[in-house]
């Protein structure tokens, strides 16, 4: 008997293991990627750091012009995603030129942690989780953070950088004075600055995605570029019927199916939005996102979207874009249309994408919504309770928001990357037709960071002549819907004490929405059973939801 | 009075057989490292956790997780499309790796037997995400599937857009992958069979049927029942990595299971304590489903764990 019991306590502590391993709590776990010695190292450099840093306090107690780079820079640990782009030929940001030289030209000595990709959530919750940070950590706090940054900063994981900001960290505040916008979306509702931001400097690298579609294709049929819904439809159909297209309208649904432009043609979107009358509002329950649905089943069941549209990915649609099997697309400017183009010229040298301006559904309408980015798309370094260097970190951040750093951030280094015509930054040979022939965006994540994010203000030049071909250089101005963005819900965060309600309630109406969207398009939910589908979204307390975005958006404005 | 003798044993046991305890010493240690360290964690699922606060620093909400996950809207559909994954997961996929070591068995060609046995354990070397990228491409509308639909004159559908297909879906591609894999272990206990046994059923007039039904799986019966308990153990815990990485919205009504739920609200959205909670609750029930099999199995064939 008492032999029996113990067994059943082996077998129910290997199953408890499943558990404790999803938690990730082992306490005092040796998860911890920091070797022993650096810690030994970053604490000497902390305690020389502490008493420069009294030092600096007394001679001049507001921040005067730093000098880089620092003489005492000592070492920091810095946790970013790494992008693919530079994932293609480098394992850590410190072997760049662009890692090299930004710890050159700061004086500040920094070893670089990237998560596996796609595993970025799970790793930075195990790292929070085991409380052992880096000294700085890049991340979306205000969406992937549950509770956003003012809960980050109460729960101790980051710093709230209003002080920093103000000793050492002119650049940014400057900057920050002279954009009043931005400075209000990179504060928390009780007004703590919580990270140095990536910011979109201009409106047109904030269009970033949109539509596009084989302009030859379209001469040889005697067709427009379509501007309405129904020359959508006329222009899918003759791309099937007469070119032979097998699924004429192409994406993958799970990228881009906020950013359709069909929707936005129904004056609809697929998230939360902010609508005239200033209040938040949730797309997919509302009369103009049924009449959205009506026009997308009706078009996949004529066969005119793609079948497989929810389980395809990027590379099957590069494929199917590329070899005449589809003639429209949803995607990135440069990292899908220019790729499509330069791949399938090699073999089809008449092949010509377009970009398509927003449709509407009457003739002659201007469009008056479109997708359009956030200006501060959620994407900030913050300083983390761990760090016992702070000012050196801060000094290391607000480098980039110097002329010098934002010139090593967006083009690189001077003479070797890039150099001054008439007063632009222009990219040299070697970024533009590297020598080991990689694509333009690897050779770009070399040397710089704007072709993808981080703590800077990206610059509009960059996007210019990272737009190569004429067709795809005419994107960023083709998708701009002038006013798009007061549709745009900003990066507002709910009350801690909300947060999680939010997030559980967000959790099990997306997962509906999801599925049904999806079955009413497919066709195996008929749209008839609408009426239901917006009763159990309702009851599921949309709502409750509402009332919080709404709630967060007044606080938001009220900054 | 017993503690004593029972020490006393251990303390003469120790003396004469030392060597064995030192050898038993790291398997020891590695279960309290990380089996049984672990499970203090565990009791997040009844609180607020909060990393900065520390386990024991976060506040007490007793059942409030399990409430919460008990409430949810999919509460129903998580447990059936998991239970069901399962059941046909061992209806379906425990038998295969048997049968295959009887075939096997009977193949008297060394060349091609050892030739089948690595064709049909190779998929388990594998990565899933590799297979999964293989099996969403053969069930594209596309795909190899429908082309063999095509050619019989059926009509080209997206199979994994469609909730109906999913469980046959899933079901055979776990068998595809592990169906050779699994059968080693009923080979090896099909080796050790008494050879005589099947030779005085001969002389007393079984054929080859007869043999396998009265010598073979008598034979192997305790490897067949210890297996399937140690599989019912596992029912409620499916893995979520197979799930997320062949589901789409689509397909929910039958394809989301509780870890890949979990999954999605519980580490996506770092809320440690409602995942622990989910997990645990499924713990306690893979324990229980294994404690009855056990006490079933003791009843009626005298195998069991323990």
């Amino acid at each position: 008997m008492r032999k029996s019991w113990k067994k059943g306590l082996a077998v129910l502590t290997m199953a408890a293991t499943a558990t404790a391993s999803l938690a990730g709590c082992g306490g005092g776990g040796s998860a911890s990627t920091t070797a022993a010695p650096e810690t030994t190292a970053a604490q000497t450099e902390a305690a020389a750091g502490q008493t420069t840093a009294a030092a600096q306090t007394e001679a001049a107690a507001p921040a005067g012009e730093t000098t880089y780079p620092l003489t005492n820079g000592g070492k920091l640990t810095y946790w970013l995603q790494l992008n693919s782009n530079v994932s293609a030929n480098f394992t850590n940001l410190g072997d760049t030129e662009l890692g090299k030289q930004w710890q050159e030209q700061t004086g500040v000595q920094i070893e670089f942690q990237h998560p596996a990709a796609g595993q970025e959530k799970e790793q930075f919750n195990l790292i929070v989780a085991d409380g052992n940070l880096p000294d700085i950590m890049e991340y979306g706090w205000v969406n992937s953070y549950p509770g956003g940054p003012e809960k980050a900063i109460r729960d101790g994981v980051i710093i709230s950088l209003n002080d920093v900001f103000e000793q050492y960290c002119p650049n940014i505040t400057k900057y920050l004075a002279e954009h009043p916008d931005i400075d209000k979306s990179i504060k928390t509702d009780d007004g703590n600055y919580f990270a140095f931001p990536f910011i979109r400097g201009e409106e047109k690298l904030r269009v970033t995605v949109g539509a596009f579609l084989r302009k030859d294709w379209l001469d040889e049929l005697g067709l427009e570029v379509p501007t309405t819904v129904d020359e959508w439809h006329t222009v899918l159909t003759a791309f099937k019927e007469q070119k032979g297209a097998e699924s004429p309208f192409c994406f993958d649904w799970a990228n881009f199916k906020d950013k359709n432009l069909i929707a936005y043609a129904y004056e609809t979107s697929y998230t939360y939005y902010v609508g005239e009358d200033g209040k938040v509002h949730y797309g997919p329950v509302e009369d103009n996102f049924k009449k959205y649905l009506e026009t997308m089943h009706q078009w996949y069941s004529e066969g005119l979207i793609d079948k497989d549209i929810a389980t395809l990915n990027g590379d099957q649609v590069t494929a199917k874009m590329t070899t005449d099997k589809a003639g429209a697309s949803i995607g990135w400017a440069a990292s899908r249309m220019q790729v499509f183009m330069t791949t399938a010229q090699k073999t089809n040298p008449d092949y010509l994408l377009v970009p398509t301006p927003y449709p509407t559904l009457e003739k002659g309408d201007t469009p008056t919504w479109g997708y359009i980015e956030n200006a501060f798309p959620d994407v900030g370094a913050a300083i983390t309770t761990s760090c016992k260097d702070v000012e050196t970190a801060a000094k290391f951040l607000d480098y980039a928001y110097g002329e010098a750093g934002h010139n090593l951030m967006n083009f690189g280094i001077e003479g070797v990357s890039y150099e001054m015509k008439d007063g632009v930054p222009t990219y040299t040979d070697l970024i533009l037709n590297n020598p080991d022939g990689w694509p333009l965006a690897h050779s770009l994540a070399k040397y710089i960071r704007a072709n993808y994010n981080g703590p800077f203000v990206q610059d509009g030049y960059y996007i210019e002549q990272y737009l190569q071909l004429p067709t795809v250089k005419e994107c960023p101005s083709t998708w701009t819907v002038p006013g798009a963005d007061k549709y745009v819900l900003p990066n507002v965060t709910a009350l801690q004490e909300e947060s999680k309600e939010l997030a559980t309630l967000n959790n099990e109406i997306s997962t509906y929405v999801d599925e049904m969207v999806l079955k009413f398009i497919f066709g195996t939910e008929s749209l008839d059973n609408w009426d239901n589908y917006v009763n159990t979204v309702n009851n599921m307390n949309l709502a409750r939801a509402l009332e919080i975005q709404n709630s967060a958006l007044d606080r938001y404005n009220a900054r | 009075m017993q503690g004593n003798s029972f020490s006393v044993r251990v303390k003469k046991d120790f003396r004469r057989n030392w060597s064995l305890y030192v050898l038993v010493l790291p398997v020891l240690i590695f279960y309290i490292i990380f089996h049984y360290k672990p499970m203090y964690g565990a009791i997040i699922a009844f609180k607020d956790f909060i990393p900065a606060k520390g386990i024991m620093g976060s506040e007490w909400v007793g059942m409030y997780n399990f409430e919460r996950f008990f409430k949810s809207a999919y509460f129903v559909r998580l447990m059936r499309n998991t239970l069901l994954l399962s059941i046909y997961n061992i209806i379906f996929g425990f038998p295969a790796p048997i049968i295959l070591a009887l075939l096997l068995n009977e193949v008297k060609n060394k060349k091609f037997k050892s030739i089948t046995q690595t064709i049909t354990y190779l998929p388990h070397f594998i990565s899933l995400v590799v297979a999964c990228g293989m099996i969403k491409d053969f069930c594209l509308s596309t795909g190899i599937f429908n082309d063999i639909i095509a050619l019989f004159g059926g009509e080209r559908s997206a199979l994994l857009q469609n909730p109906a297909y999913y469980r046959t879906i899933y079901t055979a591609s776990s068998i595809w992958q592990e169906v050779g894999w699994g059968s080693i272990i009923y080979l090896s206990a099909l080796s050790g069979v008494d050879s005589q046994l099947y030779e005085a059923a001969s002389i007393d007039g079984a054929g080859k049927w007869k043999q396998l039904l009265h010598v073979t799986l008598p034979s192997i019966m305790p490897t067949i029942i210890i297996m399937l308990i140690l599989r019912m153990g596992s029912l409620m815990s499916m893995g979520y990595e197979k799930t997320i990485l062949l589901y789409n919205p689509s397909t929910y009504e039958t394809s989301d299971i509780i870890s890949s739920y979990v999954y999605r609200v519980g580490l996506q959205e770092q809320d440690w304590s409602y995942s622990t909670a989910i997990g645990l609750f499924n713990s306690v029930i893979n324990c229980f489903l294994l404690v009855v099999t056990n006490k079933i199995s003791k009843k009626f064939t005298e195998t069991s764990l323990w």
